[in-house]
């Protein structure tokens, strides 16, 4: 036997967490990389830019982690030569769903998370999926991760309606910080991405080292 | 010759190229995560003038709720409705893929879909993966032969009635029917049944919860109700959380501005002409 | 299929670089009963003439407009069955794109995509090039397209076109007629008339098919209504 965790979801640790506030989302995560109770990085970002305003977290099995990354900017990158524009959320989170469903008797491990804001609107979007496809678009928060849980019970006592950028930043922040330090597997620092129309503000946040 | 699907990377059917790889992982005494269920009450009821589909709205992963307000009523044709449970990712994509064959099936033929037509492509498909694909549908409709409503089980069996019941909740709602139900409903007392069903599912299943949907089909189209009663509301938070702002220890902080707002980019007719004018 | 002898595409350059399997397909169209497409500020119109070969034919058991989606429509000239092949595939591929995407096809990209097709039947061993050119008309992104598809795969965006036979008449008399505000239902009557130029005999709702596309989507006429707009132009 191979496994601490029983989970494979859980062996390299990670959470991602992403809300929606007024007129702006954001995303954050952790930055462990670890091999069940060894950490080997606190670098590590699980979080991707996809388009100006669209990141995506794809917490899970790391290896799954890049390669769905990988495949996904492939495909988003192509939609966008093919089609002159930019790939809105909806868009990203069908591209997703087929991409992890066309695997549903072998799944990826990962459970992807998405925020952004839709460039013709400027609806703010997020969702999230299970392992094999299944999205969800709530509208207050999504999260995903090892401290699944934590974080759930933090976002339903933090979150409120129509955050401006700078507390919705607090909110998700101490969300996740207070979640994933109760959480063995996740932590060493964290990083937000507060998404406006027109800019995308970046945090990295200080954060215990235990 | 390159195909569009090997550039596009979009494959048509299931991939099956991580398989060695988990089952090694299974092998080497890792479980295999749950998907996201859904638990799940849905019922259907003909009445008069045709039918009413019912579901509640609560998610599961585990003991876990994922997701508080799903829809579980997807919109097949303008005339036809399917309500299901079992396997969330399942659900979503068996019932976009036959909504999208019924319309192919629709343009080519020229007419409205049959409910028959719906209920015999789901359970073709659904015997053909054998019960792998975990999807328990309740379907319902009217088409030139009236109302009608038929469950469609995992492994592709399926069943016609007046009244249908699926899910974890199923037991529950049964129980509303059974005692209640009777021929030529008026459109309120169906409602009023479906209603009272699901919220029997809802306050005796522990996977079935949060709100009721609903969706009246009749011979003029569908109306889907979401949410229809929120049977569940949310208490008032007493206490403030909030947090100051500054509260947060930044070690760095980094704006990104994006130059292009808002982006709309169309194909002028000139633009597509001088490229492509090669006859 | 390819190692057998002479499967090699029948669409193979001549000397002087023409690829004649083409300009026949072309001939094709040409001979076909005419077809017109015309965009309005807010929607857009295809026409086609429809004769039939028997007055013992049942007038309304074959329609030439098709919609592909909701919201694009398509027709022809040249062969019938050439065409009704390419219709299958056209509502495929926006299928396919719905469901990959889940968004309606924009009508640039399902006009590619058809494209696509009829160029590999240029190219592919065992097969002829189609029969027909495609008149595709559709909304999205708030304003209408009109598309024309040729044989060789190449593809036009147009104000107002005319093809088959005539065409050429049928082109000078849009291009006197044609102005950028036009409304959907003076198209309409542009299109009827533009179809007169060279029709022969009198036009019925059952010679004659009309298709409309607007916000709401694209249509084809009814009998009833085509034979309203033609007692408007009378």
């Amino acid at each position: 036997k191979i496994t601490y965790f029983q989970s494979i979801l859980s062996y390299n640790g990670g959470c991602v967490v992403a809300m929606k506030g007024k007129n702006c989302v954001a995303i954050a995560s952790d930055l462990r990389f670890g091999v069940q109770l060894q950490t080997i990085a606190t670098d590590f970002e699980r979080v991707f830019e996809v388009g100006p305003n669209l990141y995506i977290g794809l917490p899970g099995l790391v290896t799954d982690t890049q390669t769905v990354a990988q495949k996904l900017q492939y495909r988003t990158k192509m939609y966008e030569m093919r089609e002159g524009r930019q790939v809105r959320p909806q868009t990203l989170m069908a591209m997703v769903q087929n991409l992890l469903y066309e695997r549903r008797f072998g799944p990826y491990f990962v459970e992807p998370v998405i925020a952004g804001i839709d460039p013709s609107t400027n609806e703010p979007f997020i969702c999230a999926f299970d392992l094999i496809g299944c999205a969800s678009t709530p509208g207050d928060f999504c999260v995903a991760g090892t401290c699944e849980e934590n974080l759930f019970g933090m976002c339903e006592t933090l979150w409120r309606e129509d955050l401006e950028p700078e507390d919705l930043f607090e909110v998700i922040s101490q969300s996740l910080v207070n979640a994933f330090d109760r959480d063995a597997s996740s932590g060493w620092g964290a990083v937000v991405h507060i998404i406006e129309p027109h800019q995308v503000t970046t945090r990295r946040l200080k954060c215990r080292q235990d | 010759m390159t195909k569009d699907e090997d550039i596009d990377e979009v494959h048509t059917g299931f991939q099956f190229d991580n398989l060695a790889r988990n089952n090694m992982l299974v092998s080497r005494g890792i479980q295999m995560p749950t998907a996201v269920k859904t638990g799940t009450t849905i019922v259907g009821v003909v009445y008069k003038e045709g039918v009413v589909l019912g579901a509640d709205t609560r998610a599961t992963s585990g003991d876990l709720i994922a997701d508080k307000n799903c829809d579980k009523i997807h919109y097949m044709q303008p005339n036809i409705y399917c309500c299901g449970a079992g396997t969330a990712a399942d659900l979503e994509m068996t019932t976009q893929l036959m909504s999208s064959q019924l319309e192919l099936h629709r343009l080519n033929t020229g007419r409205q879909v049959l409910v028959r037509t719906a209920n015999r492509m789901l359970s073709q498909m659904l015997f053909r993966y054998q019960g792998h694909v975990g999807a328990a549908l309740v379907l319902g409709g009217v088409d030139k032969y009236g109302p009608a409503l038929y469950s469609i089980h995992p492994h592709g069996s399926s069943d016609y009635g007046p009244y249908q019941v699926m899910g974890s909740g199923s037991l529950a709602a049964m129980s509303v029917f059974e005692t209640r139900w009777k021929p030529d409903l008026e459109l309120e007392e169906a409602k009023l049944m479906v209603r009272d069903a699901i919220a029997a599912g809802i306050f005796n299943d522990l996977f079935s919860g949060s709100n009721v949907d609903m969706c009246v089909i009749t011979r003029d189209g569908a109306t889907h109700v979401r949410p229809y009663e929120v049977a569940n509301i949310k208490g008032k938070r007493l206490g403030k959380y909030n947090y100051k702002r500054g509260s947060t220890a930044v070690l760095s902080s980094n704006v990104k501005k994006i130059e292009i707002v808002s982006e709309t980019v169309k194909k002028t007719p000139s633009s597509t002409d001088e490229s492509m004018d090669t006859a | 299929m390819s190692s057998e002898p002479y499967s090699f595409s029948l669409t193979t350059f001549s000397p002087s670089g023409k690829l004649v399997q083409i300009e026949y397909a072309l001939a094709a169209v040409a001979a076909g009963a005419p077809a017109v497409a015309i965009k309005a500020k807010d929607g857009a119109v295809l026409a086609t003439e429809k004769k039939h070969k028997s007055i013992l034919i049942e007038e309304h058991s074959i329609v030439k407009i098709e919609n592909i989606t909701n919201h694009i429509g398509m027709v022809y000239a040249g062969m019938g069955p050439d065409y009704r092949l390419l219709v299958r595939q056209a509502r495929k591929i926006a299928q396919q794109y719905e469901r990959n995407y889940l968004e309606p096809i924009p009508t640039t990209q399902l006009v590619q995509r058809i494209a696509a097709v009829m160029q590999e039947y240029t190219q592919s061993g065992g097969v002829r090039p189609f029969g027909v050119s495609l008149l595709i008309c559709g909304w999205d992104n708030d304003r209408p397209y009109v598309f024309q598809c040729d044989p060789s795969g190449a593809y036009f965006s147009w104000k107002a076109t005319a093809m088959g036979k005539n065409y050429i008449n049928g082109k000078t008399f849009l291009e006197k007629r044609y102005n950028e505000d036009l409304e959907v239902d003076d198209a309409v009557h542009t299109a009827i008339l533009t179809l007169k130029e060279s029709f022969e005999g009198q036009m019925s709702s059952d010679n004659i098919e009309i298709g409309v596309c607007n916000k709401a989507g694209f249509r084809r006429l009814s009998p009833a209504e085509v034979t309203d707009y033609l007692a408007n132009i009378a």
